[in-house]
């Protein structure tokens, strides 16, 4: 008996100094993620941010409204575009982007020399870590009117493109630069699956006489099937995820009509005009579209795959 | 034994290897073509002359960048926020990835799920502007360095990457009577570098590069970290283009705030130049690091 106490005491101690560890984190999360969401009130308010002492307090002293954002929502046109916008640039970003990193993961992962495939690494890695105002700004001097693709363009005898002012092109530009830059990163996931491979599987199809094609189309492929699917189930939850410091940067009132996504329209409406209600209104409507995306698409995912995000 | 290449691994060889070395290029080129800008005269800019190599050379961009003072100063918040923030996070991130690890630790779950919710749900870009409005820290470092502190993505990352360090170290340090900070600072922490280099990269990548958090709450140019002085670059540069395709472009107004194509390409080299030259050495690290955090099931 007083063994067991003993060691119950001595757990309680091993824990004690565990949980004050996890003290901060939560304190942080409380003010910085938990705060915001119970913020989410004034999408049913009329939101007066002079009607407290602080922003905070204007939330409780707020008058309620009911649905009157929600309905003003849906008759915006411009908040059905933006949400058409965001669907159709998701979209294309996944069919385009999705697969190309499998495929050169697998090219990838052909390259015999050590130090090659290193330093290919190490140069599509790059774009990753530059900022999209970086690239923003690389790009307009690139796709620019003086800058070189127009060049090349008006050599061959072609018309100049605008390409941040044409509103067809727009997408194309935002899907493709996005590509440009995710891709090369977004292989390291498929080469650490690949990486788990059992050099066996390969030594026996090389011994069967299977060709590159087939060992990449029935051993690399297979092997990697459920990374594959698992990564594509959570892409599809992040649908409402089209890009925001991307089109930020890049987009312009003669693009609104393909281009203005809902994030970009909720900080135009909300920090822009400061039509605090209707913003929050647009936010929270994407947040909750976004929570049961993920959540099913995770999910799915645990039950198909045994695999998820938490 | 070496084994003899057949020739049409080679032929394979040679060809993979050309694809990449394209695609290699199509990265590094619009650089490349940045920085040849950057060096080049304005009026050849303008021209649409410059390809791969600088026309009508002239390193003033670069001196007339270096002097102006708003890029300093934002240079020097960049630098402040990067360290403060990168310090901040890795110090929270490792309290709670710790705890979180431990199998044994009771409402272990819970506190996952409190953490992990936040991944799946926001209180969205308006409410978190009155929060930092109602702390006071509009135009101040802290709304730069506070919001992104802390990624639960990361402390999963992390999290996973102390759960895989092997048991029996641990055990028979708790025999020698090690408490859990001993074993924290004496153990998990010197065998988690890779995995804490890997999550120090993406952290100060991501202060470095956070233009959103000086749009969101910095309007006073004391404070403006050097991306969010790019946006308005990038955006000054559209609205002209524009005006000048609509027709109404304001000589007055836009002769004072035009910038230069070849200033603007200096500003860019000399704003990435950070990333450029730490991110090579680190590779190594946070391939590692981050294939052992995320590919657990």
């Amino acid at each position: 008996m007083h063994f067991t106490r003993k060691k119950r005491s001595l757990n309680t101690n091993k824990s004690l100094s565990m949980y004050a560890l996890l003290v901060p984190g939560l304190i942080f999360i409380f003010i910085f993620n938990y705060l915001p969401m119970y913020g989410t009130l004034i999408a049913f308010k009329d939101y007066n941010i002079f009607a407290g002492n602080n922003p905070i307090d204007a939330i409780f002293k707020s008058e309620w409204v009911g649905v009157k954002y929600w309905k003003q929502l849906w008759s915006e046109s411009m908040f059905r575009q933006a949400f058409r916008n965001t669907l159709t640039i998701s979209i294309m970003k996944i069919v385009i982007g999705f697969p190309i990193p499998i495929l050169l993961a697998l090219f990838i992962n052909e390259i015999r020399s050590v130090l090659y495939k290193r330093t290919i690494q190490t140069v599509l890695y790059l774009p990753h870590f530059m900022s999209w105002a970086v690239i923003g700004s690389l790009l307009l001097s690139i796709l620019g009117t003086t800058g070189p693709v127009n060049t090349v363009l008006r050599t061959l005898g072609l018309n100049n493109v605008a390409f941040f002012m044409d509103a067809n092109v727009f997408p194309w530009v935002l899907v493709i630069s996005a590509l440009w830059k995710e891709a090369g990163w977004n292989t390291i996931v498929y080469l650490a699956a690949i990486a788990g491979v059992s050099p066996d599987l390969y030594e026996a199809a090389t011994v069967d006489g299977a060709t590159r094609i087939q060992r990449m189309r029935y051993v690399t492929l297979p092997s990697i099937a459920s990374t594959i699917m698992m990564l594509l189930i959570l892409r599809l939850g992040n649908l409402m995820a089209a890009g925001f410091d991307q089109v930020l940067v890049m987009y312009n009132p003669t693009v609104y009509s393909t281009g203005d996504i809902i994030d970009t329209y909720v900080y135009r409406i909300g920090l822009g005009q400061l039509n605090f209600s209707l913003g929050t209104a647009v936010g929270l409507f994407n947040s909750v579209i976004n929570l049961i995306l993920v959540t099913t698409s995770n999910l799915f995912s645990r039950k198909a795959f045994g695999r998820s995000i938490w | 034994m070496k084994k003899k290449i057949p020739l049409k691994e080679k032929i394979f060889q040679v060809i993979n290897g050309l694809i990449f070395a394209a695609l290699g290029l199509t990265m590094l080129l619009p650089f490349i073509n940045l920085l040849a800008k950057s060096f080049s005269s304005e009026s050849s800019v303008l021209a649409g002359r410059v390809g791969l190599w600088p026309i009508g050379f002239q390193t003033g961009t670069y001196r007339y960048v270096l002097t102006e003072p708003q890029f300093i100063r934002s240079l020097f918040n960049s630098i402040l926020v990067t360290i403060c923030g990168t310090i901040i996070a890795m110090i929270l991130t490792c309290m709670v990835a710790y705890p979180l690890s431990r199998g044994w630790l009771k409402g272990r779950k819970i506190f996952i799920l409190i953490f992990v919710f936040v991944m799946l749900f926001n209180g969205g870009m308006v409410p978190t502007y009155l929060l930092i409005n109602s702390l006071h820290m509009l135009n101040t470092y802290w709304a730069l360095i506070l919001p992104p502190a802390f990624s639960v993505y990361n402390m999963i990352l992390l999290k996973n990457f102390f759960e895989e360090l092997p048991e029996s170290v641990e055990e028979s340090a708790r025999l020698d009577g090690a408490g859990n900070m001993d074993i924290l600072f004496r153990i998990v922490l010197p065998m988690s570098l890779p995995a804490i280099a890997t999550i120090g990269l993406f952290y100060a990548v991501g202060f470095w590069n956070n233009y959103m958090g000086g749009v969101m709450y910095i309007t006073d140019p004391k404070f403006k970290p050097l991306q969010q002085y790019l946006y308005e670059l990038v955006t000054e540069t559209q609205r002209l283009q524009e005006d000048l395709i609509t027709g109404e472009l304001n000589l007055d107004r836009d002769a004072i705030n035009t910038v230069p194509d070849a200033i603007r390409a200096a500003t860019i080299m000399l704003s990435s130049i950070p990333i450029m030259l730490v991110y090579p050495f680190l590779q190594k690290y946070f391939v590692k690091g981050l294939v052992v955090g995320s590919v657990k099931g």
